[in-house]
């Protein structure tokens, strides 16, 4: 900052710093997009400029004593809230994070004036300013005598800071890295000082000599029948004016440098603020002796168990008794793969009366490779995975998303340690060296796949009239947030246009994450989607796209081979002039060829201007890349390296990502452990999975979350030895029944005083139907699944030629939702979802009774009890229980089962009997009796519920 | 999809508990059942007639007399940056249709609307709605959700939210769109975003099953449903008999009972051949090329009756969307909808219904002074190309004052210049009618108050109300 305004100190001892953000304390809210409706024309106050001044203007006392007592708590020189310092006049001629809080060309429209006269400052929780406190604030601010006074004294000398934004938002498209059209190239003072083809376009004093002003001035740049093409809005007249005036004063440098690290403590981050639980590291606790606690002592074995029971005895109360076996390995299997149990290993699981029976069934449970594809769905649903981009009615396919649904699903079955696993997904291309390898190996490909991560948001940039900068900072935006939300449990967000108003993340810490991401994800050097012919009008954008070609080299190489084998025949072909019918039957062989949706850091990246107010035409100070100040220090520090000598990589999100993954992280092990805990508990240690922030929930067992955390770290981040700890406490093997002491005592299960009953979520219901009807094909990988239309909306997945697969494997395009997934809450990512919800409505009803595919596989069942169970209506009924639910039938399900089937068997020989039609044959009434039976099972509480 | 739902653990009414106080975790409303709205409402229920596309609001609405004397002056270059298709930007272009001042309340109509001209004492005119995006799938969310993008509670969604239903046995929200195609966006215009998927829109179709599943894929004896149906809740009953207290169980076996109840009662709602030869003339019903849309105003009167909150209709595609031929195609899509709509105003007139329930028309955003020009460059067929900053909308019903044009654009109709309506300002409106207050409407997600209207300030747009 290069205020030199020393002697306009009003309050003593106190030096002008620095600018930034007033607060606008409201409800809590998130505000992706705010664009105020009132925006007021407030006059530019550029950070760099203001004169010293010869005599000092004061603020009246009175005013100095209004704002001293009302103001400087949160306003002042140490804390700054919003960028904003009241306690002396040129922080107050500053303004904030917004920009200015004195309008002074309209005094009366000043936001201070405003603040202050509609009772939103001093905030809810302060004492309110007397009538005659706001009576004097308003004189003060309208007297104009004084304003023009103060502002004289301080006059702007020079506003080269905001020539780069203008340059960059509206001449570098063709004019910088990618082209250089009239051989012009804007990106640096040098280059632009040096001209094009025309020759110099900027003359150092002369303005409107310079060929610069001219084309701007007279509309020719940038070119109005070209600006969608190139997706930039046309220059403002006070832009130009702002390029004028930087001529006028000599053209010096207008490359802001990123600004060095600072001493002494952050003044927008208190330490007040870093003393919150959760941006505290957490520190492994004892574990609680419940003996000790408790007269009747209880086995605690597991230190999981230990934390509950302490506070369950507080409050009078012990676990649940055990679940039954059959129980517990249903409730195991679908958690853990997301399958109902097959019927041999629950009969060898009641058979096994080890005491590490129930250790076996978890540990063999985590080795099967259905252990990845459940799990993953978890992690897809946190980063937001489709399959197509969104947005537009094209809903333009991602052929490639499918690599990183993979990747997901292989890093969790080899139980790839977390910290490596998030390292790779935010930084994985600055992990390897993938363009100068000899040969690319898989776990480099692996690399490169995992930062998809970062590509699944909806994004609709590949459209030159949804392109726009702003709609880029949108799809950046919706990133960040998936990062927020996925790993940080924050609500980052709200930072976007202003510092967060409940948690201590000041709106610079909120660019200078995306300073971090900047060089793979810049909004003046976009990557589209894709640039293929045929999408929308022509587009100048000639950049790569966000595909890579490094598939492990052993892959590319068996396309080349194919590739090479088809033209081969395709020249044959040629040769023995076959038919075009032909040569077109021989193209058709072609396979696309294998790339990866990636995101890698491409160097150079532009510098990132804290947008006031979200807005990018109001671009505020440069900041440097850094990690949230209240969970680091008040740099940032992050120890950013080239990740190898030579690389044009900048490090920045390798150095991110390695703070990220420190194993003393206060949220990166908290936030996952939470998540894990809620998949098997029902809901989390804190409630609000994706707000560890102020207005999330506190941690109803914050030991706990602690002690699982570090245990998770100590564990080498295994998420298997986390979930095999949970699974084997007391507290996973209690029943789901409810009793109503328990109810009264700990209505919502909040003191895990016994599992939660749950239903099957959309994808275990899909694939349970699958299974049990035998009509799983069990494929898994590769590119999705397609869904089809029906005329009347109806989609559903396209079968294989062995059945269906798992419902992880079917295309995920926004805009044709599997209908079985709409009604059974699988959620839209827009960006991501933290928490499915679980709704019961009547469409699932009508859907379970009525839908084409659920008959389908009702048959298919029937067939396989035919086969396997025999005649008998008794053996029937016992296997359709066990498939089913994971049992054997009662004795009232049994008699249930036999009266209702020779009814059915009855009714189906009966009711055929319209005219013309033949009544079924004894043996085919047996099998539709049969289907009937297995279709009413599909609709039951007991296929659907797991207790 | 969302039908009633029955989930009897729900708490009613917290939506429009004490805001201030609600904590992170608070209970969201996910039931149907009728809420208290924040004050006295106006409006039981909503008919939203979706305009998309982009209705030309100086060929309709507005009339302007500059365009007449200006026309064919280029003016491209002053609004270069509001142009979609600034290839094919031509220049100045006046009305080719007629405008007169019509009803007691002189409210200028284009001869485009021959019927609804009839009825303007009925409607309250905005000339002055604006917008933040000139490309169809942004303004399309922003005006369905409040935010220029996916994944946001429609506002069908918020007000069933807010307020439920009063029916049993058909869905809250329900959309009537068009069988010749769905609009931009499709599905995601009825979408609940993150409430509860029991507010998000149920699709209802004019002909054929009208709700997907409604009816078996596969036929099969009555007797065989009916002992099926038995067949289940007994292997229902005898599984909750073993789990006390599991209230959730019992809500699903209303669910079922609910979802037979929809059967019947979504096929009686759409009986149209129930009504009067006389009031099926009204909706122009048998007639080209008005039968398509006019049922499906009928059906929204007769949902309506049944309790209904929030009615949405839709046309195909973009009809709207006149970007050339606009004498020829944007006549057709009144041909299409002027008769029925004025028909759906008399007929809720003559039953009572009409100081209850709110008609909204309008689109996404209005169109542009200039001409766009086919690439033959033939003027006879030139159209409109988007514009962002004007666009006209109108109200009906409860209460609205008839009669009344709010607003204005400059002399171009390019911007809309007094009396601007914004978006939030629109929604603000509506829930407003039906007794909600935009600021206490909301639901915590993730410790965060999400509102229909973002954290946009909203005025309610007072001038059109009775």
């Amino acid at each position: 900052m290069h205020l030199a305004l020393l002697k306009l100190a009003v309050l003593p001892d106190r030096t002008f710093r620095t600018v930034n953000p007033p607060m606008f304390p409201r409800s809590p809210h998130s505000c992706p997009d705010r664009i105020a409706r009132h925006v007021l024309l407030l006059v530019m106050w550029t950070w760099c400029g203001a004169s010293i001044a010869d005599e000092a203007v004061k603020v009246p006392e009175n005013i100095a004593a209004i704002l001293q007592t009302h103001c400087s708590e949160c306003h002042r020189d140490k804390n700054r809230k919003g960028g904003l310092q009241l306690d002396q006049l040129p922080g107050i001629l500053a303004g904030g994070e917004s920009g200015p809080v004195i309008d002074l060309k309209q005094l009366k429209e000043s936001h201070l004036l405003q603040k202050i006269e509609s009772g939103e400052m001093p905030p809810e929780d302060q004492p309110r300013l007397s009538t005659d406190d706001v009576t004097a604030i308003r004189n003060w601010i309208l007297d104009e005598a004084f304003w023009s006074e103060a502002s004289q004294a301080s006059k702007e000398t020079n506003s080269d800071h905001e020539v780069y934004p203008i340059l960059l938002r509206r001449c570098i498209v063709c004019h910088g890295r990618h082209r250089q059209e009239g051989k012009l190239d804007l990106r640096t003072h040098a280059s632009a000082m040096k001209g094009g083809q025309s020759g110099a376009v900027v003359v150092p004093g002369e303005p409107e000599k310079s060929l610069l002003i001219q084309k701007v001035r007279s509309g020719a740049m940038p070119p109005h029948d070209r600006l969608v093409e190139v997706s930039i809005k046309p220059i403002e007249p006070r832009e130009i004016e702002v390029l004028a005036e930087w001529i006028k004063r000599g053209a010096a440098d207008f490359v802001a440098p990123m600004p060095g690290p600072t001493d002494g403590p952050d003044t927008l981050v208190t330490a007040t603020d870093r003393e919150f639980w959760s941006f505290k590291n957490p520190v492994r606790p004892s574990i609680p002796d419940v003996r000790a606690l408790d007269a009747t002592p209880t086995e605690a074995s597991n230190p999981i168990d230990a934390f509950l029971l302490q506070k369950l005895h507080e409050r009078g109360l012990e676990y649940s008794p055990a679940a039954d076996k059959a129980t517990l390995i249903r409730r195991a299997t679908y958690d853990l793969t997301g399958l109902p149990p097959d019927p041999n290993d629950v009969v060898a699981f009641l058979e096994d009366k080890s005491p590490q029976a129930w250790a076996k069934v978890i540990d063999r449970l985590l080795a099967s490779p259905q252990y990845g594809e459940h799990q993953a769905r978890r992690w897809l649903d946190l980063a937001g995975y489709a399959d197509s981009e969104g947005k537009r009615e094209q809903d333009l396919p991602r052929p490639h998303a499918w690599r990183y649904r993979d990747y997901v699903i292989r890093s969790l079955n080899a139980d790839k340690p977390f910290d490596r696993f998030l390292q790779e997904q935010l930084a994985g291309d600055e992990l390897v060296d993938y363009e100068n390898a000899a040969e690319i190996t898989p776990e480099m490909s692996d690399c490169l796949v995992a930062t998809g991560f970062l590509r699944m948001v909806p994004d609709a940039t590949w459209a030159n009239i949804t392109g726009y900068v702003p709609d880029r900072i949108e799809v950046i935006a919706d990133e960040i947030d998936v990062l927020g939300s996925a790993v940080m449990g924050l609500s980052l967000k709200c930072a976007r246009c202003h510092s967060h108003k409940f948690d201590p993340i000041p709106q610079r810490d909120y660019y200078r994450m995306l300073a971090v991401f900047r060089p793979a994800l810049d909004e003046y050097d976009w990557l589209k989607p894709d640039v293929r012919a045929g999408l929308g009008p022509v587009s100048v954008d000639t950049m790569p796209g966000r595909l890579l070609p490094f598939v492990p080299t052993a892959e590319r190489q068996a396309w080349e081979e194919h590739e090479a084998a088809v033209n081969q025949r395709v020249a044959d072909a040629k040769a023995r002039n076959a038919s075009a019918e032909d040569i077109r039957a021989i193209e058709s062989q072609r396979k696309p060829e294998p790339l990866i949706q990636a995101l890698w850091d491409r160097g150079e990246p532009t510098p990132v201007y804290v947008y006031r107010r979200g807005d990018p035409l109001n671009a505020g100070e440069v900041v440097s890349p850094g990690a949230p100040s209240v969970l680091s220090s008040t740099n940032g520090d992050l120890d950013i390296q080239p990740p190898r000598p030579g690389a044009k990589s900048t490090g920045r999100r390798l150095a991110f990502a390695r703070w990220l993954t420190r194993p003393d992280h206060p949220l990166t092990s908290r936030v996952q452990m939470n998540y894990m805990w809620q998949q098997h508990f029902g809901q989390g240690i804190v409630k609000t999975l994706a707000n560890f922030g102020k207005t999330g929930t506190p941690p109803s067992h914050p030991e706990l979350l602690d002690w699982l955390a570090c245990e998770f770290v100590r564990n080498n981040w295994s998420l298997k030895s986390m979930h095999r700890l949970m699974m084997t406490s007391r507290a996973y093997q209690q029943a789901s029944a409810l009793e109503e002491d328990r109810l009264a005592k700990d209505p919502d299960n909040q003191l895990i005083s016994r599992m939660p009953m749950t239903r099957l979520s959309a994808e275990e219901l899909y694939d349970a139907m699958l299974i049990v009807s035998g009509r799983l094909d069990p494929t898994p990988f590769g590119p999705a699944d397609p869904v089809q239309a029906r005329p009347d909306g109806l989609i559903t997945p396209s079968a294989t030629a062995n059945g269906w697969r798992r419902m992880i494997y079917v295309q995920q395009a926004r805009k044709k939702q599997v209908t079985h997934q709409e009604n059974f809450d699988f959620p839209q990512m827009n960006p991501n979802c933290v928490e499915r919800r679980d709704s019961l409505v009547a469409p699932q009803a009508l859907h379970l009774m009525n839908n084409g595919m659920v008959f389908q596989l009702a048959d298919a069942t029937a067939d396989r009890i035919l086969s396997e169970a025999g005649p008998e209506p008794a053996k029937q009924i016992e296997r359709l229980t066990w498939l089913t639910q994971g049992r054997a039938p009662s004795a009232e399900e049994q008699q249930l089962g036999i009266e209702t089937l020779r009814q059915l068997k009855d009714e189906w020989i009966a009711g055929s009997t319209t005219p013309g039609t033949q009544p079924p044959s004894e043996a085919d009434a047996v099998r539709k009796a049969l289907s009937t039976y297995c279709h009413a099972v599909f609709n039951s509480a007991g296929f659907l519920y797991v207790d | 999809m969302g039908a009633a739902l029955v989930d009897l653990l729900a708490r009613d009414g917290v939506a429009l508990a004490d805001q201030a106080e609600a904590p992170a975790d608070a209970p969201i409303a996910t039931d149907m059942l009728p809420r208290r709205p924040h004050h006295a409402p106006k409006a039981k229920a909503v008919i939203h007639l979706f305009m998309n596309g982009g209705p030309s609001q100086m060929d309709l609405f507005d009339p302007k007399p500059f365009l007449e004397k200006h026309h064919g002056e280029n003016y491209f270059d002053r609004i270069a940056g509001e142009v979609e298709n600034p290839q094919a930007a031509g220049a100045l272009m006046r009305s080719s249709f007629k405008f007169r001042q019509h009803g007691q309340c002189g409210m200028w109509v284009s001869d485009a609307m021959p019927h609804l001209a009839r009825r303007v004492d009925d409607i309250a005119l905005v000339r002055s709605l604006y917008t933040t995006n000139l490309t169809h799938e942004p303004a399309v969310y922003l005006i369905q959700t409040g935010k220029m993008g996916p994944g946001r509670p429609t506002l069908g969604s918020w007000v069933v939210y807010g307020l439920g239903s009063e029916s049993n046995n058909l869905p809250g929200y329900v959309v009537l769109d068009d069988p010749l195609g769905l609009p931009v966006n499709g599905v995601e215009n009825w979408q609940a975003g993150f409430l509860p998927p029991v507010f998000q829109g149920t699709r209802f179709r004019s002909t054929g099953s009208p709700v997907l599943n409604l009816t078996p894929d596969v036929a099969r004896p009555e007797s065989i449903i009916q002992a099926e149906r038995s067949l289940r809740s007994r292997l229902d009953e005898l599984h909750r008999s073993k789990r006390p207290h599991q209230r959730i169980l019992d809500a699903r076996i209303a669910s079922y009972e609910l979802a037979a109840r929809m059967q019947m009662a979504a096929s009686d709602a759409l009986d149209v051949a129930s009504e009067t030869a006389e009031t099926q003339a009204l909706y122009g019903i048998g007639t080209q090329p008005t039968d398509s849309y006019g049922r499906r105003c009928l059906i929204a009167r007769r949902l309506i009756e049944r309790g209904v909150r929030f009615v949405q209709l839709y046309i195909n595609s973009q009809i709207w969307d006149n970007h050339t031929g606009l004498f020829t195609d944007m006549k057709a899509a009144c041909d299409r909808t002027d008769l029925p709509i004025a028909g759906l105003i008399q007929d809720l007139k003559q039953r009572g219904l009409f100081d209850e329930t709110l008609i909204v028309w309008g689109g996404e955003f209005g169109r542009l002074p200039i001409a766009q020009l086919p690439p033959d460059k033939d003027e006879r067929k030139a159209g409109r190309d988007h514009n962002k900053n004007a666009a006209c909308v109108w109200f009906s019903g409860a209460g609205i004052q008839g009669g009344v044009t709010h607003g204005a654009t400059d002399e171009l109709g390019f911007n809309a210049v007094d009396g601007r309506v914004s978006v939030p300002d629109w929604h603000a409106t509506i829930l407003h009618l039906l007794g909600l207050n935009y600021d206490q409407l909301y639901v915590m997600e993730n410790g965060l108050r999400e509102r229909l209207t973002g954290v946009a300030e909203a005025r309610v747009v007072s001038e059109i109300l009775k």
